[in-house]
């Protein structure tokens, strides 16, 4: 097995020569361009299913946002109103401070807490690891119509959550929790952090793994204590990670529809609308879908700005880890000349 | 450099971006020329009329055929009678039914019926939302011949067809052309737990006086006066209904739910109605939590015996028992509707086929299926209830029918009305939003709806 691993992989390399002739040894851009073409047909299959399941429906949403469409007679052209529209929206302004409430809840406390425990099981051997981790996975993998029914019943006035507070002696707290206006927002915030979490810990337990454990030895010989040790070793070293988590936990409360929708449609009043619960009323109830499409856009803009925005503040700089890429950097100035 | 470009024959990598981009630029670009939606045409508007009942050798002629149907889930009980005594009768005709949940098939017919092959009979819902995006793109066959033919128009449940009239081009209903005909009738009202009653000593309320006397005993007892779950934002608009019917003429109600110019909801009425929900919320009557608790997990509390009145409609009462619940009418004449209607696709071949079955549909021995398969028919000739509760339910119906005075639901009224009113009075009732602001909000919207039609 070891030996067929490589001669299966050999063939796109050794025939990127003799397609170009074979005259000189090939450049390395020149390799990268026959490379690219023979493995274009790998991803082919990929790259259709992609341009027809996702780059043809956005193209789709683009060219229904410059209409008022109901989907069954013909749509007039507004150009930019359903754009305006959606900008000058009050209900729209409100729900987008929700998400923004919900953006703490959804993807910084879900990283606060990943670290947390990352970082405590980074200092102690935890037996029985994997079972744990795949326990603390299992909000990822369930279906958010059953999260969200469990946790209806979890938080309901007579649930088990207010029973254990009235068995502690803290029944005036108890409440609908995610029936009173104070409390549904965190609430259904606080069922976000639940299903996050557990993503963030595995993604970051990952990355411990493969810190270097000597320089724990190093640090510790030098005198620091778990905390320091955590903000000068672990965290520093898990920023690809925090990166990662933070852009998929970002687009999961920005995007966040069927958690809602199945806990409080919004309610009560308007204190759980966001902006995506628009768009599924627009579009399936309302008949509206340019209006919808127009929305969905600019939600999938702001959802970009801010993934780039995490991005960008967490971008490696220069340091240690960079070293290695550095013989790169001479090539790459030939290929852009 | 040079040699290494005229070599290097492949495109450079950012190759699949670029094309994609390109693509999508050129969809764009062609998109640009037509608006969506162009190039499809209104079909079959030359359907034979129906003068007569339809015999089975008019549907013989159409040789073997399918009849191919949507319909809501709930249907499924009564349908498994239904289709085999049809296809029985047709033996011609094989029916192939397709059962959506009512989320479902609200949020897909219209598409349905739109695309290609459409089903040729199938379930829409009364308003803007399906029936008037149906109608306004011509989907569906005027029914007023067939109505004539087979006497609808003047029989029993006549008043229950007004729901399904639209005038031609979609913006209002409750007048006009006949679209749809609905079998299945509703009716709303209150439950009460007999066993409860008895306890306290108190009679089964048969108006809305009765029940305001009641609430403060039951509270004063220490028990939960009405189960509500109103999570899904629409228990309460119904209690609302209630009230709001006691305080006005079904008529006016009907007027504003059918869009007509001129009416208002901001009416001393609704006003008073509002008052009235937000009192008993604040005096205990509907319990703490009602806005975290679904209406399904209310009707199922309520059928274990959690609350002494649960206010709702005939829908509910199939899941509780009928030994143990009574049910009566709050208002004499007022709120109820009919459910779902059935629509023939205008493009369909085997239109004597679906004729033959929505007939089928409007007859009292399928009256009686619905009410033994826990529904109540908008034919009642004839209809006897299996128990108390059946037939409790079936009088209310029959008083509502008889003084044809069924208002409908409001949030027929617009797409989005169901939101606006659910949301607005759970502030109402929570004290965080008055009365007036309820009512305003609702006219609103109204408004805003009527001017975009």
């Amino acid at each position: 097995m070891s030996t067929a691993a490589p001669t299966t992989g050999r063939p796109t390399e050794t025939s990127a020569p003799s397609a170009t002739g074979g005259r000189r040894r090939p450049s390395p851009l020149a390799r990268l361009s026959s490379l690219s073409w023979t493995s274009l047909l790998y991803v082919a299959p990929a790259l259709a299913f992609f341009g027809v399941f996702v780059l043809y429906p956005i193209g789709i949403s683009v060219w229904y946002s410059f209409y008022a469409y109901d989907g069954l007679t013909v749509g007039t052209p507004v150009g930019w109103g359903n754009y305006t529209a959606v900008f000058t929206d009050g209900r729209l302004r409100a729900a987008l401070l929700h998400s923004l409430v919900l953006l703490l809840f959804y993807a910084a406390l879900p990283v606060c807490v990943g670290l947390l425990l990352a970082g405590a099981m980074s200092r102690i051997r935890v037996y029985g690891l994997t079972v744990f981790r795949a326990v603390l996975f299992l909000p990822q993998i369930l279906s958010s119509v059953v999260v969200a029914v469990a946790w209806r019943n979890l938080l309901a006035a007579d649930g088990p959550v207010n029973a254990v507070f009235r068995a502690v002696g803290l029944g005036r707290f108890a409440t609908s929790w995610l029936g009173d206006f104070d409390t549904a927002l965190p609430s259904i915030g606080l069922i976000g952090t639940w299903v996050e979490y557990g993503l963030c810990m595995v993604l970051f337990l990952s990355g411990i793994v493969t810190i270097d454990r000597s320089t724990y030895e190093a640090a510790r010989l030098d005198g620091a204590g778990p905390v320091r040790e955590f903000f000068a070793i672990t965290l520093p070293a898990l920023r690809p990670q925090i990166s990662i988590a933070l852009v998929l936990t970002v687009t999961f409360a920005l995007r966040n529809f069927d958690l809602i929708w199945n806990t409080t449609r919004g309610g009560p009043g308007t204190t759980t609308t966001v902006p995506s619960l628009y768009v599924y009323q627009d579009a399936f109830q309302n008949r509206m879908l340019g209006r919808a499409s127009a929305l969905a856009i600019v939600l999938t803009l702001v959802i970009l700005l801010v993934v780039v925005v995490v991005q960008l503040a967490l971008r490696e700089r220069e340091g240690p880890r960079r070293r290695f890429t550095r013989p790169r950097t001479p090539d790459r100035k030939v290929q852009s000349s | 450099m040079k040699s290494v470009r005229r070599e290097g024959a492949g495109p450079p990598r950012f190759a699949p971006v670029a094309a994609a981009v390109t693509a999508l630029a050129a969809l764009l670009a062609c998109a640009g020329c037509s608006p969506p939606g162009a190039g499809r045409s209104p079909a079959g508007a030359n359907q034979p009329a129906v003068t007569d009942p339809v015999t089975p050798a008019q549907v013989a002629e159409l040789g073997e055929v399918t009849l191919r149907m949507w319909a809501d889930q709930a249907e499924k009980p009564l349908m498994k009678s239904v289709v085999p005594a049809f296809e029985k009768r047709y033996p011609n005709v094989r029916v192939d039914l397709t059962y959506k949940s009512f989320d479902d098939l609200v949020a897909t017919v219209v598409n349905a019926a739109s695309g290609t092959n459409p089903p040729d009979l199938f379930q829409g819902n009364i308003g803007y939302a399906v029936d008037g995006a149906l109608v306004k793109a011509k989907l569906v066959r005027p029914l007023d011949d067939v109505a004539a033919a087979y006497g609808w128009i003047t029989g029993t449940g006549a008043s229950t067809l007004a729901p399904a009239r639209w005038n031609g081009s979609g913006t209002a209903f409750g007048n006009g052309n006949l679209y749809g005909m609905s079998p299945i009738s509703e009716v709303q009202g209150i439950y009460y737990n007999k066993a409860r009653l008895d306890e306290l000593g108190l009679r089964p309320p048969r108006s809305l006086a009765d029940l305001e006397k009641d609430l403060p005993l039951v509270k004063k007892a220490g028990k939960q006066p009405i189960m509500l779950g109103n999570s899904d934002q629409y228990a309460a608009t119904h209690i609302f209904s209630d009230l709001a019917a006691t305080e006005q003429s079904p008529a006016s109600i009907r007027d504003w739910i059918g869009g007509r110019a001129g009416t208002t909801f901001v009416t001393p009425g609704n006003a008073k109605a509002a008052g009235t929900m937000a009192d008993w919320a604040k005096k205990g009557y509907f319990g703490s939590g009602y806005d975290g608790l679904s209406n399904e997990d209310a009707v199922s509390r309520f059928a274990k015996g959690s609350g002494v009145f649960f206010v709702g409609g005939s829908w509910n009462g199939a899941t509780l028992d009928p030994g143990k619940f009574g049910f009566g009418a709050l208002t004499t004449g007022g709120a109820g509707a009919t459910a779902s209607p059935w629509h023939i696709s205008a493009s369909s071949e085997v239109t004597p086929a679906a004729v033959a079955f929505l007939a089928a549909l409007h007859t009292p021995r399928t009256g009686q299926e619905i009410l033994d398969t826990g529904r109540l028919p908008v034919v009642t000739d004839g209809v006897k209830g299996g128990n108390t509760l059946q037939s409790q339910t079936l009088d209310a119906l029959k008083r509502t029918i008889a003084a044809g005075t069924q208002v409908g639901y409001y949030d027929w009224t617009a797409t989005d009305m169901l939101n606006v009113m659910g949301g607005k009075l759970q502030e109402v009732m929570s004290g965080r939003t008055s009365g007036a602001e309820f009512l305003k909000a609702v006219q609103d919207s109204w408004r805003t709806a009527r001017q975009k039609r």
